[in-house]
């Protein structure tokens, strides 16, 4: 057994924790709350130069050929830094599935736009149902000569507004077990019928209502199987999970520090309020849950890397840590007293997302369901 | 990073399956982690057996030299052994480890030559005698006297919860020998049968009769067992603490097997005509408490790492028992929910479910949070200078 990180994931999160620092001060966090975009193409295209958006990607396809672990370490920067923008829609709901099931045609014509910054992707699941489950997939497309029609409403698709691909989650038959009929369809964003409106949310990120109204999709366009779309879904899902407990995990961390060093600066009572014993055993609480959690995401990520099952421990940490950062974050809150409670204090920006990435794929009641199956339950 | 196990690792762990799968009963069920379920009388005979079957094995202190009967293993060897053990339930590894690694520490060649070998043979038992009616946490404040006699100290005094002292031969017992509290401090090895000594066993509240009070009254011991220097028990008090390091670990590898057995309870017991198993609450709630004891044994492969890589574990251990403690009690009371009307039944009713284990660590899970170092003391350690650096005023 080893948990240190190689020298290569020691220099990655090293460089992007500074290059993070230099381009994604709290003031453009801000800012992107209220942008339309939400993110900054000049950025992205200095990312994509750095290697990070093609990072899992295979180097013939223009990425850099690293591991799901590897991207985990660079989510952990991301979210410690509340980097805005597509990152996580673009290569762990778009490009990574495109990799995983596309055609060689599909991934030559649309990888190496990924890796390059050239496009942004996303995946269009949820419904007006809100839940992740099969039987709320609703949206229907039908085929016409070479060509699927799809029709519908999808609701909460992250980043549509920008996207250049949409894979659209649609059922193309119906059948008695829900998790049947259903197809995955690589959309153009561009496609004549589909419009997006921007939802406006407590953590600023941007979540869309996409509208498809008769959105014609080429065959050569459907993602893996007709009609055996939902096993890619539930992969997908472990996948964002697993993505966006990395992203928490660094949010997670970022807390406890800047909480620590409060208690260690703050003065009241003529000393400071890390000295007092309940202030201590809140921060020792924090970092049992900070450090437990750290360990099995990289637990999660490792077994996926390693192509070993873990649909469980993926489950446990995206179970664990859903629950353990907003607890994290809450208690930060409490023990900054007023000043955090204040919309300058970058405390905020953490609060908010730790309720938002509790809520995205699968919160701590969803991903127990999955464990319990798990234990045979 | 790699969090597998060498293939050494894993043939030993298969070879500690084997044994244990021999040396139980086929329904054993298991008992917590230490010596408290041992005085019950109808574990202590399985558990002197296989203390006695750990030394013939030489698994007894795998890590210490040749020299004093032991293996020189690795570390990594001893903890998969100790955990795979309290996964189990087995009963037998005395508290004779951790007092023996004191003595490698701090003893004399002679202290060592004697005292340990009768421990790897698995022959002789041991118990702590640290704390008073009036040093609990505040373990610095030892009021026991040592006076210094000829080639002898005299003790007077008493010690309290000192669990299995009644079936152990030595105990090791820290004494004042100077009113400077943290430097007043030193450490005996008492043979529990010298003149002088007196003992009450007190039952806890499981009903098991494990913690013993000592009575010192003119008891001479020789100065040749005075452990390290004298007025230098402070650091093997200190050294003391680290060795309970893997205690929050055995806990939460012993709330596992009573997760597992809680689980295959639910497969099997029907209610409103389907399993339990099926009832949405039930699974949330037991998952719940499986990604609890996950995350908890994350926590114990990083501090094995860590422990194997000579690096502090003062926090990470602390971390994993405040978190282990508060998980087996929040299992145990999920289990007597989940057991209903059936969970309160004495392990002898006809009627009990589970063997009456979940009667059982229903409260002895109390404990958990309290010995080997309280959790609020464990969170002491974690905000401390070794963690995370929290100012002491």
């Amino acid at each position: 057994m080893d948990l240190s990180f190689s020298e290569e994931q020691e220099m990655l999160w090293k460089s992007a924790r500074d290059f993070l620092a230099n381009k994604c001060p709290k003031t453009l966090v801000r800012q992107m709350e209220e942008d339309a975009k939400g993110y900054v193409p000049q950025l992205w295209k200095e990312m994509a130069d750095l290697g990070w958006i093609g990072l899992p990607f295979p180097e013939k396809y223009g990425g850099g050929g690293f591991s799901f672990l590897d991207l985990v370490v660079l989510l952990e920067e991301m979210g410690r830094a509340c980097l805005p923008g597509p990152f996580l829609s673009t290569v762990v709901l778009g490009g990574l599935p495109i990799l995983e099931w596309g055609t060689e045609e599909q991934k030559q014509n649309i990888l190496p736009k990924i890796c390059k910054g050239n496009a942004i992707l996303t995946l269009a699941l949820t419904e007006p149902s809100a839940r992740y489950d099969a039987a709320s997939i609703q949206v229907k497309a039908t085929t016409e000569g070479d060509n699927y029609v799809i029709s519908g409403t999808k609701l909460f698709v992250h980043d549509a507004h920008i996207a250049d691909y949409i894979i659209v989650v649609a059922r193309t038959a119906k059948r008695a077990d829900p998790e049947k009929g259903i197809t995955l369809f690589i959309v153009d964003g561009k496609s004549p019928g589909i419009s997006t409106f921007v939802l406006r949310t407590m953590a600023g990120d941007k979540q869309c209502e996409l509208t498809m109204d008769k959105v014609r999709v080429p065959k050569a366009n459907i993602l893996g199987k007709v009609n055996q779309g939902w096993g890619m879904v539930k992969k997908i899902i472990e996948w964002a999970a697993l993505a966006k407990s990395a992203e928490m995990m660094g949010g997670a961390q970022q807390v406890l520090e800047m909480t620590i060093q409060y208690a260690k600066e703050r003065v009241q009572f003529d000393r400071p309020i890390g000295s007092f014993q309940i202030i201590q055993h809140y921060l020792a609480d924090m970092s049992i849950d900070v450090d437990s959690s750290r360990v099995s995401l990289h637990k999660a990520a490792w077994m996926l890397s390693e192509g070993i099952p873990c649909t469980k421990e993926i489950s446990v940490i995206k179970g664990w840590i859903s629950e353990a950062y907003r607890r994290v974050a809450a208690q930060a809150h409490q023990i900054h007293g007023a000043i955090g409670f204040t919309k300058d204090h970058d405390l905020e920006l953490y609060f908010r997302r730790a309720k938002a990435g509790e809520l995205f794929f699968g919160d701590a009641d969803f991903h127990r369901e999955i464990v319990a199956q798990q234990l045979g339950l | 990073m790699d969090f597998r196990f060498t293939e050494e690792e894993e043939a030993f762990h298969k070879e500690v399956q084997a044994f244990i799968a021999e040396a139980v009963p086929p329904d054993w069920l298991g008992v917590d982690p230490g010596p408290e379920e041992e005085s019950r009388e109808e574990v202590y005979p399985l558990a002197v057996e296989m203390w006695h079957k750990f030394g013939a094995k030489g698994w007894i202190g795998l890590t210490w030299p040749k020299e004093y009967g032991g293996q020189g293993a690795s570390l990594w060897k001893e903890m998969a052994l100790l955990q795979e053990l309290a996964y189990r339930g087995v009963p037998g590894m005395d508290l004779a480890i951790a007092q023996a690694d004191l003595l490698l520490n701090f003893g004399t060649e002679e202290q060592k030559r004697r005292f340990i070998p009768p421990i790897t043979r698995g022959e002789v038992k041991w118990a702590i005698g640290m704390s008073e009616p009036n040093a609990g946490s505040d373990t610095f404040a030892v009021q026991l006297k040592a006076a210094e006699e000829g080639d002898c100290f005299v003790l007077n005094g008493q010690k309290i919860w000192s669990s299995g002292a009644h079936h152990a031969k030595y105990q090791v017992v820290y004494a004042r020998t100077d009113p400077n509290k943290q430097l007043g401090l030193s450490v005996f090895i008492v043979d529990l049968e010298s003149p002088g000594i007196t003992m009450r066993q007190i039952t806890q509240m499981t009903g098991i009769p494990a913690f013993c009070e000592v009575f010192f009254d003119n008891v001479r011991v020789p100065r040749e067992n005075l452990l390290g220097e004298k007025n230098g028990g402070w650091q093997i008090l200190l050294h003391a603490f680290g060795a309970e390091r893997t205690y929050g670990l055995f806990i939460i590898y012993n709330t596992k097997r009573y997760l597992e057995q809680l689980v295959q309870y639910c497969q099997e017991t029907e209610v409103n005509g389907q399993p339990l198993a099926k009832d949405p609450l039930i699974r949330n709630r037991l998952a719940q408490l499986a990604i609890e004891i996950e995350v908890g044994l994350n926590l114990g492969h990083e501090l094995n790492w860590m422990a194997t890589r000579g690096i502090s574990t003062v926090k990470a251990s602390s971390q994993i028992k405040v978190h282990g403690a508060a998980v087996a009690q929040r299992l145990a009371n999920l289990g007597q929910q989940i057991l209903g009307l059936y969970g309160p039944l004495n392990e002898d009713s006809k009627w009990v479910k589970l063997g009456g284990r979940l009667r059982h660590t229903y409260l002895s899970a109390v404990a958990f949070s309290m010995a080997g170092g309280t959790s609020e003391t464990s969170r002491n350690h974690i905000a401390g200078r070794f963690g995370l650096g929290l100012p002491r005023k």
